[in-house]
């Protein structure tokens, strides 16, 4: 199937929401179209950090959503929903989108997988420059799989592996991929939660322990721990990746919950932390604007931590 | 201005709050750009005895009432609610209420509930219904709350035609008959937007478009959550400025006679 290239990808997109607005944690774009003014700063009477709102000069920073959706395309408003996805994007300022496509049923076939990532791969060409692509596989089917990421990275640019819930991620049939993973130089993001109950329709759930536990495993690896925001207890999550220094911990999900990226900061350093929304958009945004970091901080977490780990790519 | 309408003080029993006292959840509001708040206690949430939550947030607001505005947490099957009622009312001067009947454990459609939905009506006090407290899935190990089911608001609003209803923390509402075009139920609750999408599927573009813009109110669930995503939905959200408008104070100031 022939896709035409969407008119929406222009790089000269106007987001609603300024870089500044999103680095500074404003309310001021809700008052001001454009967010030129930045409110002052207010003493927190010294009970609580208020967030940063001071000011100074931007340094130009790309932001990069590292947790997102293309739509699959057994839904029949797939291609309407993937224009959504970037105008959304466009709104809030967000600067580039890496995608997988998952299969709606799982555990995904082998013919399920490489599917999606030829949707995925089309995404990229409809969406040039805006999304970036990751490998969906199921490491069940560890040959195909292994091909397929080979052929995604090497021939298609892929920019990285994702991974769902088929395996929790010790299982030793993962670590077939996580090998490929770092003699390509791409990172992982893999699906995680912790939940304090049996998750019964994800009984190989990973969580940020099993995540730990595959980093002493591999310390060479890249990894990123899907959202913290929306994988149940995000404390738990926070403290159980302290010491996985080749962990970070992807800020997406649909809980806003005050204090997560602030906690994550202060647990895990701004370094190992990256921005995303997977589809929960105003609630990814929101999240890093209200925490109480510094500017440069924020610009670590929005885009520089991630093109960090894209440049250790090394093919 | 910006009136919030779903804003807390206090502790909540499974995790800690930040931006928690009347100071500095002031402070978080100047911070933001929010001029006023509706304010409940967290910790009432899962007090047996909820009213004494209820005097802690008296007692905090007291000298900010101009910015602070208190609703009580009255539980319908504890013993003397009537008389919590008419202290909070008639002593503190709170003109609302927040009911949380999953973790209080009753039915929105027990006669207790009825009896206390009509008692706060008959006063001309406006009742708020979180939808939930916190993301289920990270519950603690001590308890299951469910979310509070939209069909259950739908009887509710029937029921009592002429009290006045907020609900918050909500989702999925323009999957039930609550936030459909002509839907016909009493035009008597309003929507908080904390949780509504305004991109992608943009729910609340199509609360806007079903119900009006009357019917839906900013509200950030502070200091549970970061102000700051429900300011993004106001900023991203495809809505005329008067309508903007309206969600950020007029609707509140309104219903709640500011």
């Amino acid at each position: 199937m022939t896709i035409p290239q969407t008119t929406l990808s222009s790089p000269e997109h106007r987001p609603h929401i300024s870089r500044r607005a999103l680095l500074k944690g404003s309310a001021a774009a809700v008052l001001a179209v454009g967010a030129a003014a930045l409110p002052s700063a207010h003493d927190a009477a010294g009970e609580q950090p208020v967030p940063d709102t001071s000011s100074g000069p931007l340094r130009k920073g790309k932001v990069i959503d590292c947790h997102a959706h293309l739509t699959h395309r057994s839904r029949a408003t797939w291609e309407a929903d993937d224009c959504k996805l970037i105008e959304a994007a466009d709104k809030l300022g967000i600067d580039q989108l890496c995608c997988s496509t998952l299969t709606p049923l799982r555990p995904a076939t082998a013919d399920g997988f490489r599917a999606c990532n030829r949707w995925t791969a089309d995404g990229m060409r409809r969406f040039h420059g805006r999304v970036l692509g990751y490998c969906y596989v199921n490491p069940g089917y560890s040959p195909e799989a292994l091909e397929e990421i080979r052929r995604c990275v090497e021939e298609r640019e892929f920019i990285g592996i994702k991974l769902y819930n088929e395996y929790t991620c010790t299982e030793p049939v993962v670590f077939p991929v996580v090998e490929l993973a770092i003699e390509l130089g791409v990172p992982i993001l893999h699906h995680a939660s912790h939940s304090h109950y049996f998750v019964e329709d994800q009984p190989r759930m990973s969580d940020g322990g099993h995540l730990a536990e595959l980093a002493r495993r591999y310390p060479e690896a890249m990894l990123i721990c899907a959202h913290i925001s929306g994988g149940g207890d995000w404390e738990w999550t926070i403290k159980a990746l302290r010491h996985a220094t080749n962990v970070l911990l992807d800020t997406s999900g649909s809980v806003t919950d005050e204090g997560t990226v602030d906690m994550a900061a202060a647990v895990v350093g701004v370094d190992r932390l990256v921005f995303g929304c997977d589809s929960s958009m105003t609630a990814g945004v929101g999240k890093i604007r209200g925490a109480n970091l510094s500017t440069q901080d924020k610009q670590k977490i929005l885009g520089g931590n991630m093109m960090r780990l894209l440049g250790r790519r090394k093919s | 201005m910006i009136v919030d309408v779903n804003a807390y003080l206090g502790h909540f029993a499974f995790r800690r709050l930040r931006h928690n006292t009347a100071a500095a959840l002031l402070a978080l509001m100047d911070a933001k750009k929010i001029d006023r708040a509706v304010v409940s206690s967290a910790g009432a949430i899962t007090y047996r005895n909820a009213q004494t939550g209820n005097e802690d947030v008296a007692q905090e607001v007291r000298g900010h009432r101009d910015r602070l505005i208190p609703f009580a947490v009255i539980n319908p099957f504890y013993a003397g609610w009537q008389d919590d009622l008419k202290i909070c009312h008639e002593e503190f001067g709170i003109t609302g209420l927040r009911l949380y009947p999953k973790w209080h454990n009753y039915q929105l459609s027990s006669p207790c509930c009825r009896e206390l939905v009509n008692a706060a009506t008959e006063r001309g006090m406006v009742i708020s219904i979180p939808i939930r407290v916190e993301d289920n899935r990270q519950r603690s190990w001590l308890l299951n709350i469910p979310d509070v089911p939209l069909e259950e608001i739908v009887g509710l609003v029937k029921t009592h035609q002429e009290a006045r209803f907020i609900l918050l923390n909500g989702i999925g509402y323009t999957g039930c008959p609550l936030g459909r075009k002509d839907n016909g139920l009493p035009p008597n609750y309003a929507i908080g937007l904390s949780r509504l999408s305004a991109v992608l599927a943009n729910e609340l573009g199509q609360l806007i478009t079903n119900l009006g813009a009357g019917r839906v109110m900013f509200g950030t669930g502070m200091p549970f959550n970061y102000p700051d995503p429900a300011l993004v939905k106001l900023e991203v959200l495809d809505a005329s400025e008067s309508d903007k408008e309206r969600i950020r104070s007029q609707n509140a100031t309104a219903w709640l006679r500011l």
